[in-house]
């Protein structure tokens, strides 16, 4: 599995797990601003790991190059390598699509598609495959299952996605995400638009998820970050200070900057 | 200590005055502004009710005349003093129905390709050009199509038109000839580049207003461009999409002076598309100098009259779409 690096092989040693997306070297550009100076990170499979640091450090940069998402936006690149199952995401002629069904999102504010909430799910399930009604009916029952929707939206399957609250919504986004069975989750910030209970279902609900999936969690939130993530990446101004193991890096971090941001002496 | 107690009290009775005496003069300039906004809004249910009940007493006399028949009569006799406006009102919504059907998607393309695909250094241009086209006076349009656009088709294309589909049972009778050049089908392209820019320039500001993030969520589920234009960005601003279509239509049934140019103004109905007709407002323009009689004026109200009421009926069809759509989405 990890064949291509030499320092993140003493980190999957410790962890004793294996690589499922390596980043290597990765460098990124908003037009001549270079935003993540080489970075070098691995994300292991079936564990979350936490990406946290002040506002603008690219923590949210460095999850949009996960799914290339940064390629809808003109003047916008990346220089590196992320080695995705042999394959690097970067290369140009990646088919977008399917890397997008294997790397799913699910966003800051929560993104109902303006269409009932079996359609919100449906739609993407059917992109890929064709199932029979009864078959599709069952993944998406399924689906709202795991995002723990499904008792507060079996008897309103045919209202609009849009009409939920908003923790609801991101919960249906969870399940559409969810739908497609991808292989890695990237969560940009996912609960920060909404209330504490919703919180709560949103990091039960991830921790649920990574028995299935590979995530990845960008979160201002430290405590968030504790409580859900295995291992947690500290990024400041662009940089990779420091990754380990979460509980390492909230008892122990090694660097200073760590430790004065996760104190709160700054960000 | 008391004095100072009763200074203050003195000070705050003062201020207190003063301050209610400027409150109610600025209670009096607001009461006036909204007088004002009032009087504004007013002016247009008044505007909109003059105009409807003078075109209705002009038209009387031809409506007490002919009746309903007015409406289902194809002859236009100034000589026998017999008028029916079935002819006009076919072909005003055959050529607003064309154009339409040539317009919306040419103009929802350009929108799609300026929102979604378009490099940032060929948008300006595009946009720009788009509204130079909306800028240019129908008159023009009617020259242009009259000298230049009109004899092109009657060389080039209606006589391909008319040998492709001689054997096709429907598109045979739709597109006979001879071919004169002037006609339904040359009025309904003119007329398809002059509404063009309003539906680009409403579909194109409403994509817009599509929150980024939501593209991004499809594109992140691995929806492709047209599946996202398909599923997400339309759906979204349908609204204001139709809002754009109807201002369009709107103006394609109305359009006077171009269409008057080519279309050919001939009074009977013909089945082919390339044969001279008429509309509402062409032969009103035509028509109007000419109009001696009573009756013959009342009919060309009349004509107006019917052009009113097929707008109004058009804008209750799109409000009523829009009600569906919405309680298909179950919003």
């Amino acid at each position: 599995m990890n064949m291509f690096s030499k320092d993140t092989a003493a980190n999957a040693a410790i962890a004793g797990k294996a690589e499922r997306i390596s980043v290597k070297d990765l460098k990124f550009f908003y037009g001549k601003h270079l935003a993540l100076k080489g970075i070098n990170l691995p994300l292991y499979d079936r564990q979350v790991t936490a990406f946290i640091g002040p506002s603008g450090c690219g923590k949210s940069t460095l999850l949009r190059v996960l799914n290339r998402m940064y390629d809808l936006y003109p003047g916008q690149h990346a220089e590196g390598q992320v080695m995705f199952d042999g394959k690097n995401i970067l290369d140009r002629d990646l088919d977008l699509n399917l890397l997008r069904s294997r790397v799913g999102m699910v966003f800051q504010k929560p993104t109902p598609f303006p269409m009932t909430i079996y359609e919100n799910i449906a739609f993407g399930i059917r992109l890929y495959e064709k199932l029979p009604k009864s078959e599709l009916d069952g993944r998406v029952e399924s689906a709202l299952k795991k995002s723990a929707l499904w008792p507060e939206v079996k008897d309103k399957l045919n209202a609009n996605g849009m009409s939920l609250s908003g923790g609801q919504q991101q919960r249906l986004c969870i399940a559409r995400t969810v739908a497609i069975q991808p292989e890695v989750i990237l969560f940009d910030e996912p609960c920060s638009a909404l209330d504490p209970i919703s919180t709560a279902k949103i990091e039960e609900l991830i921790d649920e998820l990574k028995s299935d999936f590979t995530i990845a969690i960008v979160t201002h939130n430290m405590q968030q970050a504790a409580r859900t993530s295995q291992y947690t990446a500290f990024m400041y101004l662009g940089e990779l200070v420091e990754f380990g193991l979460t509980p390492d890096i909230f008892t122990k971090p090694k660097d200073k900057r760590t430790q004065d941001y996760i104190t709160g002496r700054f960000g | 200590m008391a004095d100072v107690m009763t200074d203050r009290t003195a000070t705050l009775e003062r201020l207190g005055r003063d301050r209610a005496s400027v409150l109610r003069g600025l209670g009096f300039s607001d009461k006036i502004f909204n007088t004002l906004t009032w009087l504004a809004a007013v002016s247009v249910l008044l505007v909109l009710g003059a105009v409807f009940i003078s075109l209705i007493i002009g038209a009387y006399p031809a409506l007490q005349a002919f009746g309903f028949s007015f409406v289902t009569t194809a002859v236009w006799n100034p000589n026998t003093d017999k008028y029916g406006a079935f002819a006009p009102i076919v072909g005003t919504l055959i050529t607003a129905f064309i154009a339409m059907l040539i317009a919306v998607p040419i103009g929802l393309g350009i929108a799609i390709y300026l929102t979604e695909r378009c490099p940032l250094l060929l948008r300006r241009p595009i946009s720009i050009a788009i509204e130079l086209l909306a800028g240019i006076p129908s008159i023009i349009y009617g020259i242009w199509g009259l000298f230049f656009f009109a004899p092109f088709m009657k060389e080039n294309v209606y006589p391909s038109l008319i040998l492709a589909f001689s054997h096709v049972p429907v598109l045979a009778d739709l597109f006979a000839g001879p071919a004169y050049g002037i006609g339904t089908l040359t009025s309904s392209l003119i007329l398809a580049v002059m509404v063009l820019p309003f539906i680009t320039s409403v579909s194109r500001d409403v994509f817009d207003t599509v929150p980024p993030v939501l593209k991004e969520a499809a594109y992140g589920q691995g929806f492709t461009t047209w599946e996202v234009v398909k599923n997400i960005v339309i759906p979204y601003t349908r609204v204001g999409l139709l809002g754009g279509v109807m201002l369009a239509l709107g103006r394609a049934l109305g359009e006077t002076m171009a269409v008057t140019f080519v279309i050919g103004n001939a009074d009977k109905l013909s089945t082919s598309l390339l044969a001279p007709g008429t509309t509402i407002s062409a032969k009103i323009a035509n028509e109007f100098t000419e109009a001696v009689g009573d009756l013959y004026t009342s009919s060309l109200i009349a004509l107006g009259l019917i052009l009113f009421v097929i707008t109004f009926i058009v804008l209750s069809i799109a409000r009523y779409m829009l009600l569906r759509l919405e309680q298909k989405a179950g919003v």
